[in-house]
C-alpha cells in the first residue's frame, strides 16, 4: 500500500517534470508579452518531429536528434517571433489570443500536410527499464527528471544574474519604465519567446521515446495541460510553475490509480477552476501582478 | 422585432421547402451513368490512419470493378467525406454527401460513435448506409426489424468478439481474473459491457476497470495498479496507436510477459510487436480479418494492395475493399441503382467474401466469422475462426 503510494508519487514527479519544462516557457512568455501562447504545445510537437525526422530519415543517434529537434524549433521560433510575437508587445489581449491560435493552426496543419496525419513511431531514446530504490523506471524518465532540474536551476540563475534575465524580469514588471531606461523591449520579447519555444521542443524530444507516437495534433493536449499549471503557479512566476507542475503531475498520478484513469484529465481542469475561484493570482503570489 | 423574426423564419422555412423540392426532384440522381458512392471515414485527426486505409481499400475495389466494365455498365465513383472521427463532423460529412454530392449509397464510418450518429441522417434521406468497420452492437440492434431500414453492416460486432476472446482465454488459458484497460469511447466501453455479460458463464471476474482517453500517453499508474491487483490478463479494446505506448510501459513496470493483453487493439501488427516485443508476447486478439489469413482471395488482395501502395493493408483497408465489392454485387443483382431494389438485393445476398460466405440477418447484420490469434515468439499465430449468432435484446 505504502509502496504503491510512493511509486505513484515518483510517476507523478516524472510527468510533473515534463509539464514543468513546457510550462515554464509559456509562463515566461506570458510575463514578458502579457499574452497566453496558445501555440506553445505546437513547439513541443515541432521539437518531437524534428528529432523523429533526424532519426527516421538520416539514421542519426538520439543525442544528435535532441539537438536537431531543438535547433529546428529555434529557427521556426525566430521566424514566428519576428513576424508575430514581437507585434503582440503592447497590443490588446485579444490580439495575442488570436495571433497565437492562428500560429498554432498553421504550424499543426503544415506538419500534417508535409508528413501526413498518421501516427509516426519514434524509435530513439533509452527505454530500457532500470531499478532504482525498488522501482522500475525507463532510463529515459530519469533523464527527464535530471534535465528538468538542470533547466530550472539554469533558469533561476539566468533571471537572477544574467543581463538578459534581469531585462526579462524588468519587462515583466513594467514595460514603460524599461523603455525609459533603454531596455529594448521587443528584443527581450523575441529572446524570451525563442527560449520558451526551445524549452517546449526540448521537453517534446525528451518525452518522445516514452510516448512512442508522434503526430501533428500532439501539441494541443500539452497546451491544455499547461494552462492550469501556469495559472496555478501564478502567471509569469518561474518557481511557482515548477511547484504547480509537480502538484499536478502527482495529483494526476494518484487520481489515475485510486479513482480511475478516465478521470486523469479532469484533475487539471478541476484545479484550474478552484484556483480561479479562490486564488486567481496563483498559489504562490501574494497578490495579482497584472 | 417579433414580426422581423417570424418573417425571417418564414423565409428560411420557404428556402428549406424549396431545397427539399430540389433534392427530391433530383430523383434520378446518377443520370451521368455512374454509381455515386460516398465514403465517410476519419481522413484527419487521431484516427486519420484508419481513414487513409479505408479510402485506399475502397478505391482499389472501385478501380477493379471499373476496369472490369463497372456494375451493369456503370462506373463506381467514390466520393470521400471526412468525419475526423467525431460524430459532429461525421454527420455534416454525411449531409454534404447526400445533399450536395447526391450520392446513392454511403459506406462509413470506422468509429462506432460516428456511425451511430450517421444512422438517422441516412434513414431520413432514404440513402443506404452500409457500414464496413464499426463494431458496436447497438448499430444493428437498431437496424432492420430494430428500426433503421437503411442501415446495414458488413462487420462482426463487439459482442461476438468479447464472447470469443473471453471463451478462448478461459478455456484455453485458464484465466479467471482480469483487469480492464480500454479506450474511453462507445467502442471501448461497449466491448467491456459485453464482456461482463458473459463473465458468469466462465466463472470469471474483473478486478480493476480503467478507461483511457484517446491520446493518453501515461499508463504507468494504472499499469502498476494492475500489477498489484493479481489480474491474470488485461482486457484491452482500444486504438492501435496506444498499443505501443502501453506495451513499452508494461515493460517498464515489470509486467511484460507476465500479464498478457487480450481483446483487440492491433496487437498483431509488426509495428506494435516491434515497439514492445516482450509485452506483446502471448497477446490474444480477435480480428475480423488480418493480412496473414490463409485464403486465396485474401492473399491476392494483400499482394495487390502491397504492390500498389508499398505498404501492407490493415483490417480497415480490407473491409472497405470487400464491402465495395459486396455493394457492387448487390447492385448487379438488383439490375438497377434504385435504392429500394439494391436494399432488397442486399438482404437476400449470398456473397463469397475472403473469410467466408456473407448473408444478412433480420437486423441487417452480416453473419461473419472472427479470426483468433495469439502472439507466439514475436509472430501472430492464427488459432482458428469462430462465429456466434447474436442474441438481440427483446
Amino acid at each position: 500500500m505504502f509502496y504503491t503510494v510512493i511509486e505513484q508519487i515518483v510517476n507523478g514527479i516524472v510527468s510533473g517534470s515534463v509539464y514543468a519544462i513546457v510550462a515554464v516557457g509559456m509562463t515566461m512568455i506570458f510575463g514578458v508579452l502579457r499574452a497566453i501562447n496558445f501555440a506553445h504545445g505546437e513547439y513541443y510537437m515541432l521539437g518531437t518531429f524534428g528529432a523523429w525526422f533526424a532519426i527516421d530519415y538520416f539514421d542519426l543517434p538520439y543525442p544528435a536528434a535532441i539537438v536537431i529537434g531543438v535547433v529546428a524549433t529555434a529557427v521556426i521560433a525566430v521566424v514566428v517571433g519576428n513576424f508575430v510575437m514581437q507585434r503582440i508587445v503592447g497590443a490588446p489581449a485579444e490580439a495575442g489570443v488570436l495571433a497565437t491560435l492562428g500560429v498554432a493552426l498553421i504550424l499543426q496543419n503544415t506538419i500534417i500536410l508535409v508528413f501526413g496525419g498518421s501516427y509516426k513511431f519514434f524509435s530513439g531514446g533509452y527505454i530500457e527499464p532500470v531499478s532504482l530504490f525498488g522501482f522500475t523506471l525507463a532510463e529515459q524518465r530519469i533523464l527527464i527528471i535530471i534535465v528538468g532540474l538542470i533547466v530550472f536551476v539554469g533558469l533561476e540563475l539566468m533571471v537572477t544574474y544574467s543581463r538578459i534575465g534581469k531585462a526579462m524580469r524588468a519587462v515583466s514588471q513594467n514595460i514603460e519604465c524599461c523603455a525609459v531606461v533603454g531596455i529594448d523591449v521587443r528584443h527581450v520579447a523575441l529572446w524570451t519567446f525563442i527560449l520558451g519555444a526551445c524549452l517546449a521542443a526540448l521537453s517534446g524530444v525528451l518525452t518522445a521515446p516514452v510516448n512512442v507516437s508522434v503526430y501533428g495534433g500532439m501539441g494541443e493536449l500539452i497546451t491544455f495541460k499547461t494552462l492550469p499549471i501556469i495559472i496555478m503557479g501564478g502567471l509569469g512566476n518561474v518557481r511557482g510553475t515548477f511547484v504547480a507542475a509537480m502538484i499536478l503531475g502527482i495529483a494526476e498520478s494518484l487520481v489515475a490509480t485510486y479513482v480511475g484513469l478516465q478521470f486523469r484529465d479532469t484533475v487539471g481542469f478541476a484545479t484550474l477552476m478552484l484556483v480561479l475561484m479562490w486564488r486567481p493570482h496563483g498559489l504562490f503570489s501574494a497578490q495579482a501582478r497584472f | 422585432m417579433t414580426i422581423e423574426l417570424s418573417r425571417r423564419g418564414f423565409c428560411i422555412g420557404t428556402a428549406l421547402v424549396g431545397l427539399q423540392a430540389v433534392s427530391s426532384s433530383a430523383f434520378a440522381r446518377s443520370e451521368d451513368g455512374t454509381v455515386k458512392l460516398g465514403l465517410v471515414a476519419p481522413m484527419s485527426g487521431p484516427n486519420a490512419r484508419y481513414g487513409a486505409f479505408s479510402l485506399r481499400g475502397a478505391q482499389m475495389a472501385a478501380k477493379e470493378i471499373n476496369d472490369a466494365g463497372g456494375v451493369g455498365g456503370r462506373k463506381i465513383n467514390i466520393m470521400a467525406g471526412d468525419s475526423q472521427g467525431t460524430p459532429v463532423e461525421g454527420v455534416s460529412a454525411t449531409r454534404r454527401l447526400i445533399d450536395q454530392d447526391q450520392v446513392d449509397f454511403i459506406i462509413g464510418d470506422v468509429s462506432s460513435s460516428v456511425t451511430l450518429a450517421m444512422q438517422p441522417v441516412a434513414e431520413d434521406a432514404g440513402v443506404l448506409l452500409l457500414n464496413a468497420a464499426s463494431s458496436n452492437p447497438k448499430i444493428t440492434y437498431k437496424a432492420g426489424v430494430g428500426g433503421f431500414k437503411w442501415t446495414y453492416r458488413n462487420y462482426p460486432t463487439d459482442e461476438n468478439r468479447a464472447l470469443i476472446v473471453l471463451q478462448y482465454a478461459a478455456e484455453k488459458k485458464g484465466f479467471t481474473k482480469y483487469a480492464v484497460l480500454s479506450v474511453d469511447s462507445d467502442y471501448g466501453r461497449a466491448a467491456i459491457e459485453f464482456t461482463k455479460k458473459y463473465l458468469p458463464r466462465f466463472k470469471s471476474q474483473i478486478l480493476t476497470e480503467d478507461y483511457y482517453k484517446e491520446g493518453e500517453v501515461d499508463f504507468r499508474s494504472v499499469l502498476s495498479k494492475i500489477r498489484d491487483s493479481g489480474a491474470q490478463a488485461i482486457i484491452m479494446y482500444g486504438n492501435a496507436d496506444s498499443t505501443p505506448i502501453v506495451g513499452r510501459q508494461m515493460t517498464e513496470v515489470g509486467i511484460a510477459g507476465k500479464i498478457p493483453l487480450i481483446g483487440n487493439a492491433e496487437f498483431n501488427t509488426a509495428s506494435s510487436i516491434k515497439a514492445a516485443p516482450k509485452a506483446l508476447e502471448g497477446a490474444i486478439e480477435a480480428a475480423a480479418w488480418l493480412p496473414a489469413y490463409e485464403s486465396e482471395k485474401s492473399k491476392a488482395f494483400v499482394e495487390k494492395f502491397t504492390a500498389e501502395f508499398r505498404e501492407a493493408p490493415n483490417n480497415h483497408a480490407y473491409v472497405h475493399w470487400e464491402t465495395v465489392h459486396l455493394l457492387a454485387k448487390a447492385i448487379e443483382q438488383a439490375q438497377s441503382i434504385d435504392r429500394e431494389k439494391v436494399r432488397t438485393a442486399l438482404s437476400n445476398i449470398h456473397y463469397a467474401s475472403a473469410v467466408g460466405e456473407v448473408t444478412f440477418d433480420d437486423h441487417n447484420q452480416a453473419r461473419l466469422p472472427m479470426i483468433l490469434l495469439e502472439i507466439e515468439n514475436g509472430k501472430p499465430v492464427i488459432k482458428g475462426a469462430y462465429s456466434a449468432e447474436i442474441d438481440y435484446p427483446k
